[in-house]
């Protein structure tokens, strides 16, 4: 198959210039970031109060359009999806990374791409959580051998949600959407609740009218998804062998 | 109908969709920011220590045959998003110089909880290979496993402390 997209795996575009284009795409993402509101540490902070649950709703967002962008294109044959690399799982060190991520995001009212972002609006608490941020990249870097094994433990591959519930690929979308959906409607309903603004937004009408198009048509695509088998999202089943460090070395370390 | 600084969350997460979009299709991997700042790191300390960090177990793959630990796709990422967030904040005129905190919280603790939680998360972040961006909506839409028990962890995480420093935020 000779897809064009990605446009860097099918050499439509040389390695530099792709480097390059990631500027751009950066760009759009610290654009967005600053706009969802998320160079506040308060408003991220927030969620965690469901005081303002605006970030996990726009985090939803950002899965679901991602989500049915990229299996979509699949479907209709514009990107090939085997080369497009996928994110392995390795259950036991994510699940304690997130807590202890969980538990420095509510301290330090960030994360490190909306951290950056704050940097660059002038938040000097981004800086500090910034200066942290690197002293704790560089501990786990340094002394890695201390958890490199754990590290590399309890891998399965490019594991997906289908698989894991032995359902079609089409289907497990709809459900995250579904989930998606719910969940946002769910913590909307419990910030009204303990949080009750007094404030009308004036233009709270519209935005409801457009933030509810907007994910009926989420819904519909996904809707559509599950009417098609694995096979025509993705026809590579293989997992991925490799991330950032291959696993053959990850033994070698004393 | 105009948005103004603050746009809604679902028109705000679909632009942060988009932009995951395009790194997938013009390069064939999501979008990161803790990448990068791993790689600033590692080079600021080949800087000092070359020998030591060249043959770290874990930093030694960004120096290998000769190469440069700066010159990759998530350190273009990373100065592209500052860029697009400094721009954006420009444009709405609310670049300034700030601490951030809550009512009830003084700027030295807010600062010192910020450098707590700072190396907490980088920390984490490495241990889960990826942040929010790069494994928890990258991978969750991907629909890995580990993103999403990683997304969920997070959530737990942050729930499990967030009495304690409430004074901090509310």
């Amino acid at each position: 198959m000779d897809l064009t997209f990605p446009l860097a795996k099918a050499g439509v575009i040389s390695e530099a210039l792709n480097l390059w284009l990631a500027i751009p795409i950066g760009f759009i993402f610290g654009f967005a970031l600053f706009h969802a509101g998320f160079t506040d540490s308060r408003r991220i902070a927030w969620a965690f109060y469901f005081k303002d649950v605006g970030v996990p709703v726009v985090m939803f967002s950002a899965i679901v359009t991602g989500m049915l962008g990229l299996w979509g294109l699949s479907l209709i044959g514009v990107l090939d999806i085997s080369e497009v690399y996928m994110l392995p799982t390795f259950l036991l060190p994510m699940a304690v990374g997130g807590l202890l991520f969980g538990v420095g995001m509510v301290l330090g009212g960030y994360c490190p791409g909306t951290a950056a972002a704050a940097v660059a609006t002038g938040k000097i608490d981004g800086m500090i959580f910034i200066v942290g941020f690197l002293v704790g990249s560089l501990v786990f870097g340094d002394l890695f051998p201390v958890w490199g094994d754990f590290y590399n433990s309890d891998y399965m591959g490019a594991f997906r949600l289908d698989q894991w519930l032995g359902v079609d690929l089409g289907l497990a979308v709809l459900i995250v959407v579904i989930i998606a959906v719910a969940g946002t409607l769910a913590m909307r309903f419990v910030q009204n609740k303990f949080w009750p603004t007094g404030e009308v937004d004036p233009q709270r009408e519209s935005v409801v009218r457009l933030q509810g198009k907007l994910i009926g048509v989420a819904l519909l695509i996904a809707m559509i998804f599950a009417f098609f088998p694995t096979e025509s999202f993705i026809d590579d089943v293989e997992e991925t062998p490799w991330y950032i460090i291959p696993r053959a070395d990850a033994v070698a370390i004393p | 109908m105009k948005f103004g600084t603050r746009w809604p969350p679902v028109p705000a997460g679909i632009l942060i969709g988009v932009s995951m979009l395009l790194a997938w299709l013009v390069a064939g991997r999501g979008v990161g920011a803790s990448g990068g700042m791993t790689r600033f790191v590692a080079w600021v300390q080949h800087g000092l220590f070359p020998v030591a960090t060249e043959e770290s177990a874990y930093f030694g793959r960004y120096f290998a045959d000769g190469a440069h630990p700066l010159y990759d796709y998530v350190v273009f990422l990373l100065v592209g998003l500052l860029i697009g967030a400094f721009v954006a904040a420009w444009r709405a005129g609310e670049f300034r110089f700030e601490v951030l905190r809550g009512p009830r919280s003084g700027v030295a603790f807010r600062l010192s909880l910020a450098m707590a939680g700072g190396v907490l998360s980088g920390f984490a972040a490495r241990l889960a290979r990826g942040c929010t961006s790069g494994q928890g909506l990258v991978g969750g839409a991907e629909l890995s496993v580990g993103a999403w028990v990683f997304l969920l962890c997070i959530f737990a995480g942050g729930w499990m402390v967030a009495w304690f420093v409430r004074k901090q935020w509310i």
